[in-house]
Protein backbone atom coordinates (compact mmCIF):
# COMPACT_ATOMS: atom_id res chain seq x y z
CA UNK A 1 0.00 0.00 0.00
CA UNK A 2 3.07 1.91 0.35
CA UNK A 3 2.78 4.85 -1.70
CA UNK A 4 -0.44 4.05 -3.16
CA UNK A 5 -2.44 7.17 -4.33
CA UNK A 6 -6.28 7.13 -4.41
CA UNK A 7 -6.66 10.24 -5.80
CA UNK A 8 -9.16 10.73 -8.52
CA UNK A 9 -9.32 13.29 -11.15
CA UNK A 10 -12.87 14.27 -11.47
CA UNK A 11 -14.60 15.76 -14.41
CA UNK A 12 -16.69 18.74 -14.57
CA UNK A 13 -18.88 19.28 -17.43
CA UNK A 14 -21.48 22.44 -17.25
CA UNK A 15 -24.49 22.04 -19.19
CA UNK A 16 -26.27 25.25 -18.07
CA UNK A 17 -25.43 28.77 -16.72
CA UNK A 18 -27.09 31.75 -15.96
CA UNK A 19 -26.82 34.18 -13.07
CA UNK A 20 -28.55 32.89 -10.64
CA UNK A 21 -29.24 29.11 -12.15
CA UNK A 22 -26.49 26.24 -13.11
CA UNK A 23 -27.01 22.91 -13.86
CA UNK A 24 -23.36 20.36 -14.41
CA UNK A 25 -22.32 17.03 -14.06
CA UNK A 26 -19.66 16.05 -12.26
CA UNK A 27 -17.92 12.53 -13.07
CA UNK A 28 -15.22 10.16 -12.12
CA UNK A 29 -15.48 11.14 -8.17
CA UNK A 30 -17.71 9.40 -5.16
CA UNK A 31 -20.51 10.60 -2.83
CA UNK A 32 -18.85 12.27 -0.41
CA UNK A 33 -17.29 14.61 -2.51
CA UNK A 34 -20.32 15.37 -3.86
CA UNK A 35 -21.87 16.32 -1.02
CA UNK A 36 -19.42 17.86 0.73
CA UNK A 37 -19.34 20.34 -2.17
CA UNK A 38 -23.10 20.49 -1.74
CA UNK A 39 -22.94 21.20 1.93
CA UNK A 40 -19.71 24.00 1.49
CA UNK A 41 -22.23 25.73 -1.25
CA UNK A 42 -24.99 25.88 0.95
CA UNK A 43 -23.29 26.93 4.38
CA UNK A 44 -19.85 27.79 4.34
CA UNK A 45 -19.33 29.96 1.15
CA UNK A 46 -19.36 33.62 2.74
CA UNK A 47 -21.99 36.49 2.06
CA UNK A 48 -22.68 39.71 3.43
CA UNK A 49 -25.52 40.36 5.57
CA UNK A 50 -27.16 42.92 7.50
CA UNK A 51 -26.12 42.19 11.20
CA UNK A 52 -27.00 45.04 13.38
CA UNK A 53 -29.44 47.35 13.07
CA UNK A 54 -30.26 50.77 15.26
CA UNK A 55 -33.35 51.91 15.21
CA UNK A 56 -33.92 55.63 15.59
CA UNK A 57 -37.66 56.51 14.63
CA UNK A 58 -40.17 53.52 13.44
CA UNK A 59 -43.91 54.17 13.66
CA UNK A 60 -45.05 51.54 11.33
CA UNK A 61 -46.89 48.77 12.29
CA UNK A 62 -44.29 46.35 12.40
CA UNK A 63 -42.04 46.46 15.72
CA UNK A 64 -38.37 47.17 16.13
CA UNK A 65 -37.48 42.96 15.87
CA UNK A 66 -39.53 42.15 13.12
CA UNK A 67 -38.27 44.58 10.66
CA UNK A 68 -34.54 44.03 12.12
CA UNK A 69 -35.25 40.34 10.92
CA UNK A 70 -36.56 41.06 7.74
CA UNK A 71 -33.44 43.37 7.26
CA UNK A 72 -31.03 40.52 7.51
CA UNK A 73 -32.65 38.63 5.62
CA UNK A 74 -32.22 41.20 2.91
CA UNK A 75 -29.73 39.09 -0.02
CA UNK A 76 -26.99 41.74 -0.71
CA UNK A 77 -24.43 41.78 -3.46
CA UNK A 78 -21.57 39.60 -1.83
CA UNK A 79 -18.68 39.17 -4.72
CA UNK A 80 -16.49 41.29 -2.17
CA UNK A 81 -17.37 38.73 0.61
CA UNK A 82 -14.09 36.28 0.27
CA UNK A 83 -11.61 38.99 0.35
CA UNK A 84 -13.52 40.71 3.18
CA UNK A 85 -12.68 39.85 7.03
CA UNK A 86 -15.10 38.61 10.10
CA UNK A 87 -15.56 40.72 12.27
CA UNK A 88 -14.72 38.96 15.02
CA UNK A 89 -10.98 38.60 13.59
CA UNK A 90 -11.05 42.18 11.99
CA UNK A 91 -8.27 43.66 14.49
CA UNK A 92 -8.99 46.92 12.82
CA UNK A 93 -11.80 48.00 14.42
CA UNK A 94 -14.64 45.87 17.05
CA UNK A 95 -17.14 45.14 13.99
CA UNK A 96 -18.95 48.67 14.76
CA UNK A 97 -19.57 49.28 11.25
CA UNK A 98 -16.76 51.87 11.21
CA UNK A 99 -14.12 49.73 9.52
CA UNK A 100 -13.68 49.47 5.23
CA UNK A 101 -12.68 45.24 5.99
CA UNK A 102 -15.05 43.88 7.87
CA UNK A 103 -18.67 46.18 7.44
CA UNK A 104 -20.52 47.73 5.67
CA UNK A 105 -23.13 50.68 6.66
CA UNK A 106 -26.58 51.30 5.40
CA UNK A 107 -29.21 54.14 6.15
CA UNK A 108 -32.86 54.17 5.83
CA UNK A 109 -34.99 57.21 6.21
CA UNK A 110 -38.34 57.20 4.50
CA UNK A 111 -41.87 58.81 5.76
CA UNK A 112 -45.40 58.67 4.03
CA UNK A 113 -46.33 62.16 3.52
CA UNK A 114 -49.45 60.95 0.96
CA UNK A 115 -52.63 59.65 1.34
CA UNK A 116 -51.02 56.58 -0.55
CA UNK A 117 -49.75 53.96 1.15
CA UNK A 118 -45.69 53.62 0.96
CA UNK A 119 -43.83 50.55 0.31
CA UNK A 120 -40.38 50.73 1.60
CA UNK A 121 -38.30 48.53 -0.18
CA UNK A 122 -34.90 47.29 -0.34
CA UNK A 123 -34.13 49.52 -3.20
CA UNK A 124 -34.71 52.98 -0.32
CA UNK A 125 -31.23 51.09 1.34
CA UNK A 126 -28.97 53.13 1.00
CA UNK A 127 -25.49 51.63 1.07
CA UNK A 128 -22.21 53.18 2.00
CA UNK A 129 -19.91 50.91 -0.35
CA UNK A 130 -21.35 50.75 -3.85
CA UNK A 131 -19.95 47.12 -4.34
CA UNK A 132 -22.30 45.81 -1.49
CA UNK A 133 -25.71 46.35 -2.38
CA UNK A 134 -29.58 45.05 -2.08
CA UNK A 135 -29.72 42.32 -4.69
CA UNK A 136 -31.32 43.59 -7.55
CA UNK A 137 -34.49 41.91 -8.35
CA UNK A 138 -34.57 41.37 -12.27
CA UNK A 139 -38.01 43.11 -13.67
CA UNK A 140 -38.48 40.69 -16.17
CA UNK A 141 -40.27 38.27 -14.61
CA UNK A 142 -43.47 38.92 -14.13
CA UNK A 143 -45.07 35.72 -12.63
CA UNK A 144 -44.07 37.21 -9.03
CA UNK A 145 -43.99 40.39 -7.49
CA UNK A 146 -40.59 41.38 -8.89
CA UNK A 147 -41.18 44.40 -11.12
CA UNK A 148 -37.76 46.18 -10.55
CA UNK A 149 -39.07 47.60 -7.11
CA UNK A 150 -37.20 45.74 -4.45
CA UNK A 151 -37.88 43.83 -1.89
CA UNK A 152 -40.45 44.80 0.50
CA UNK A 153 -39.35 45.68 3.78
CA UNK A 154 -42.78 47.38 5.43
CA UNK A 155 -45.51 49.46 4.03
CA UNK A 156 -46.59 52.95 5.61
CA UNK A 157 -49.66 54.75 5.70
CA UNK A 158 -49.84 58.83 5.78
CA UNK A 159 -47.62 59.93 9.16
CA UNK A 160 -45.48 57.02 9.36
CA UNK A 161 -41.77 57.25 9.51
CA UNK A 162 -38.83 55.12 9.71
CA UNK A 163 -35.64 55.79 10.16
CA UNK A 164 -32.43 53.31 10.92
CA UNK A 165 -28.66 52.94 10.09
CA UNK A 166 -28.01 48.94 9.60
CA UNK A 167 -24.75 47.09 9.35
CA UNK A 168 -23.92 43.99 7.39
CA UNK A 169 -21.62 41.80 8.35
CA UNK A 170 -19.83 39.08 6.74
CA UNK A 171 -20.87 35.77 7.77
CA UNK A 172 -21.55 32.18 6.38
CA UNK A 173 -25.13 29.76 6.69
CA UNK A 174 -23.80 27.83 9.09
CA UNK A 175 -24.22 30.64 11.25
CA UNK A 176 -27.55 31.88 10.14
CA UNK A 177 -29.31 31.04 7.16
CA UNK A 178 -29.70 34.37 5.85
CA UNK A 179 -25.56 34.51 4.75
CA UNK A 180 -26.20 31.13 2.77
CA UNK A 181 -25.13 32.46 -0.72
CA UNK A 182 -27.42 29.38 -2.28
CA UNK A 183 -31.68 28.86 -2.45
CA UNK A 184 -31.19 25.55 -3.54
CA UNK A 185 -27.52 23.16 -4.41
CA UNK A 186 -29.22 19.62 -4.93
CA UNK A 187 -27.34 16.78 -6.66
CA UNK A 188 -28.95 13.15 -8.36
CA UNK A 189 -27.21 10.21 -9.34
CA UNK A 190 -27.35 9.66 -12.73
CA UNK A 191 -29.54 6.73 -13.76
CA UNK A 192 -28.22 4.05 -15.89
CA UNK A 193 -31.29 1.88 -17.32
CA UNK A 194 -31.18 -1.38 -18.67
CA UNK A 195 -34.05 -2.48 -21.24
CA UNK A 196 -34.45 -6.29 -21.26
CA UNK A 197 -35.30 -6.63 -25.29
CA UNK A 198 -35.86 -9.93 -25.49
CA UNK A 199 -38.61 -9.56 -22.45
CA UNK A 200 -39.93 -6.12 -23.70
CA UNK A 201 -40.90 -7.70 -27.37
CA UNK A 202 -43.36 -10.44 -25.52
CA UNK A 203 -45.37 -7.63 -24.48
CA UNK A 204 -48.25 -6.15 -27.11
CA UNK A 205 -48.13 -2.56 -28.45
CA UNK A 206 -50.82 -1.52 -25.67
CA UNK A 207 -48.58 -3.53 -22.97
CA UNK A 208 -45.89 -1.41 -24.01
CA UNK A 209 -48.03 1.25 -23.74
CA UNK A 210 -49.43 0.82 -20.42
CA UNK A 211 -46.20 0.20 -18.79
CA UNK A 212 -44.84 3.79 -20.46
CA UNK A 213 -47.57 5.37 -19.26
CA UNK A 214 -46.39 3.81 -15.37
CA UNK A 215 -44.31 6.00 -15.19
CA UNK A 216 -45.11 9.56 -13.41
CA UNK A 217 -42.36 11.31 -15.30
CA UNK A 218 -41.76 11.00 -18.85
CA UNK A 219 -38.70 8.64 -18.97
CA UNK A 220 -39.25 6.13 -21.98
CA UNK A 221 -41.72 6.47 -25.01
CA UNK A 222 -42.60 4.10 -27.77
CA UNK A 223 -40.91 4.65 -31.11
CA UNK A 224 -43.63 5.38 -34.04
CA UNK A 225 -41.74 3.59 -36.26
CA UNK A 226 -39.81 0.83 -34.99
CA UNK A 227 -42.58 0.73 -32.07
CA UNK A 228 -40.20 -0.22 -29.46
CA UNK A 229 -39.52 1.11 -25.77
CA UNK A 230 -37.16 3.30 -25.68
CA UNK A 231 -35.42 5.77 -23.00
CA UNK A 232 -36.26 9.50 -23.86
CA UNK A 233 -34.52 11.15 -20.51
CA UNK A 234 -33.32 8.77 -17.93
CA UNK A 235 -32.80 12.07 -15.74
CA UNK A 236 -36.13 12.35 -15.78
CA UNK A 237 -36.36 9.19 -13.69
CA UNK A 238 -36.84 9.99 -9.87
CA UNK A 239 -36.19 6.52 -8.26
CA UNK A 240 -39.83 6.21 -7.73
CA UNK A 241 -39.78 2.18 -9.09
CA UNK A 242 -42.99 2.29 -10.59
CA UNK A 243 -41.98 0.79 -13.48
CA UNK A 244 -40.10 -1.63 -11.92
CA UNK A 245 -43.34 -2.50 -9.55
CA UNK A 246 -45.62 -2.40 -12.97
CA UNK A 247 -43.50 -4.88 -14.91
CA UNK A 248 -43.84 -7.18 -11.98
CA UNK A 249 -47.07 -6.48 -11.70
CA UNK A 250 -47.69 -7.50 -15.32
CA UNK A 251 -45.72 -11.06 -14.86
CA UNK A 252 -42.54 -9.77 -16.33
CA UNK A 253 -40.19 -9.22 -13.55
CA UNK A 254 -36.77 -8.41 -14.99
CA UNK A 255 -38.05 -6.30 -17.76
CA UNK A 256 -36.32 -3.55 -16.90
CA UNK A 257 -33.31 -2.89 -14.78
CA UNK A 258 -32.35 0.52 -13.23
CA UNK A 259 -29.31 1.62 -10.77
CA UNK A 260 -27.67 4.69 -9.56
CA UNK A 261 -24.10 5.30 -11.31
CA UNK A 262 -22.12 5.48 -7.98
CA UNK A 263 -19.36 7.97 -9.55
CA UNK A 264 -21.57 10.15 -11.91
CA UNK A 265 -23.69 13.20 -10.35
CA UNK A 266 -26.08 16.02 -12.14
CA UNK A 267 -25.94 19.13 -9.78
CA UNK A 268 -28.28 21.84 -9.82
CA UNK A 269 -27.90 25.40 -8.40
CA UNK A 270 -29.87 27.90 -7.94
CA UNK A 271 -28.49 31.18 -6.49
CA UNK A 272 -30.15 33.97 -4.18
CA UNK A 273 -28.27 36.67 -6.28
CA UNK A 274 -25.64 37.49 -3.69
CA UNK A 275 -22.70 35.72 -5.91
CA UNK A 276 -23.26 34.46 -9.44
CA UNK A 277 -23.59 30.72 -9.43
CA UNK A 278 -20.73 30.25 -11.17
CA UNK A 279 -18.52 32.43 -8.91
CA UNK A 280 -20.72 30.47 -6.07
CA UNK A 281 -19.41 26.76 -7.29
CA UNK A 282 -15.87 28.48 -7.04
CA UNK A 283 -16.11 30.07 -3.87
CA UNK A 284 -17.15 26.96 -2.67
CA UNK A 285 -14.39 24.89 -4.18
CA UNK A 286 -11.69 27.35 -2.88
CA UNK A 287 -13.20 26.90 0.72
CA UNK A 288 -12.98 23.00 0.86
CA UNK A 289 -9.13 23.34 0.06
CA UNK A 290 -8.56 25.75 2.36
CA UNK A 291 -10.38 22.80 4.76
CA UNK A 292 -8.12 19.83 3.55
CA UNK A 293 -4.94 22.03 3.85
CA UNK A 294 -5.66 22.62 7.78
CA UNK A 295 -6.37 18.52 7.82
CA UNK A 296 -3.15 18.04 5.76
CA UNK A 297 -0.93 20.44 8.08
CA UNK A 298 -2.35 18.95 11.71
CA UNK A 299 -1.23 15.22 10.32
CA UNK A 300 2.21 16.01 8.69
CA UNK A 301 3.83 17.83 11.47
CA UNK A 302 4.05 17.93 15.23
CA UNK A 303 4.78 22.35 15.01
CA UNK A 304 2.08 22.46 13.75
CA UNK A 305 -0.30 21.36 16.97
CA UNK A 306 0.36 25.08 18.38
CA UNK A 307 -1.78 26.16 15.34
CA UNK A 308 -4.31 23.56 14.63
CA UNK A 309 -3.91 22.14 18.14
CA UNK A 310 -7.81 20.78 18.53
CA UNK A 311 -7.93 19.58 15.21
CA UNK A 312 -4.51 17.84 15.10
CA UNK A 313 -5.61 15.99 18.45
CA UNK A 314 -8.90 14.83 16.79
CA UNK A 315 -6.78 13.33 13.81
CA UNK A 316 -4.60 11.64 16.10
CA UNK A 317 -7.34 9.86 18.02
CA UNK A 318 -6.82 12.19 21.34
CA UNK B 1 -23.62 55.06 30.65
CA UNK B 2 -25.88 57.98 30.13
CA UNK B 3 -25.19 60.81 32.62
CA UNK B 4 -28.38 61.68 32.93
CA UNK B 5 -31.07 58.63 32.35
CA UNK B 6 -34.02 60.71 30.59
CA UNK B 7 -37.26 60.64 32.79
CA UNK B 8 -39.73 57.95 31.11
CA UNK B 9 -42.90 59.41 30.45
CA UNK B 10 -46.08 57.27 30.35
CA UNK B 11 -49.45 58.27 29.09
CA UNK B 12 -52.95 57.86 31.34
CA UNK B 13 -54.92 55.21 29.80
CA UNK B 14 -58.21 57.75 30.99
CA UNK B 15 -58.07 60.65 30.42
CA UNK B 16 -54.39 60.73 28.22
CA UNK B 17 -52.67 62.94 30.43
CA UNK B 18 -48.98 62.25 30.30
CA UNK B 19 -47.30 61.16 33.30
CA UNK B 20 -43.71 61.00 34.65
CA UNK B 21 -42.59 58.28 36.94
CA UNK B 22 -39.40 57.27 38.77
CA UNK B 23 -38.92 53.76 40.10
CA UNK B 24 -40.69 53.31 43.71
CA UNK B 25 -43.57 55.56 42.35
CA UNK B 26 -47.38 54.59 42.77
CA UNK B 27 -48.46 53.58 39.10
CA UNK B 28 -51.42 56.09 39.19
CA UNK B 29 -52.01 59.10 36.80
CA UNK B 30 -51.28 62.29 38.71
CA UNK B 31 -54.75 63.57 37.43
CA UNK B 32 -56.89 61.73 37.45
CA UNK B 33 -55.69 58.68 39.99
CA UNK B 34 -56.31 55.78 37.14
CA UNK B 35 -54.04 53.28 37.65
CA UNK B 36 -53.85 51.99 34.13
CA UNK B 37 -50.67 53.41 32.26
CA UNK B 38 -48.96 53.09 29.19
CA UNK B 39 -45.50 53.91 28.21
CA UNK B 40 -44.14 55.81 25.46
CA UNK B 41 -41.43 54.66 22.48
CA UNK B 42 -38.26 56.19 23.38
CA UNK B 43 -36.69 58.63 21.74
CA UNK B 44 -32.96 57.02 22.35
CA UNK B 45 -31.81 54.76 19.27
CA UNK B 46 -32.24 51.50 19.88
CA UNK B 47 -30.00 48.37 18.68
CA UNK B 48 -31.08 44.95 17.61
CA UNK B 49 -29.70 41.93 15.86
CA UNK B 50 -30.92 40.83 12.84
CA UNK B 51 -31.22 37.19 13.67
Amino acid sequence: MEGASYARMPRVKIRELKDDYMKFELRDTDASVANALRRVMISEVPTVAIDLVEIEVNSSVLNDEFIAHRLGLIPLTSERAMAMRFSRDCDACDGDGQCEYCSVEFHLRVKCITDQTLDVSSKDLISSDHTVTPVDVPGGDASIESDGRGIIIVKLRRGQELRLRAIARKGIGKDHAKWSPAATVTFMYEPDIHINEDLMESLTLEEKKEWVDSSPTRVFDIDPVTQQVMVVDPEAYSYDDEVIKKAEAMGKPGLIEITAKQDSFIFTVESTGAVKASQLLLNSIEILKQKLDAVRLSEDTVEADDQFGELGAHMRGG
Amino acid sequence: MDPLPEPVSYLCGDCGVENTLKSGDVIQCRDCGYRILYKKRTRRIVQYEAR
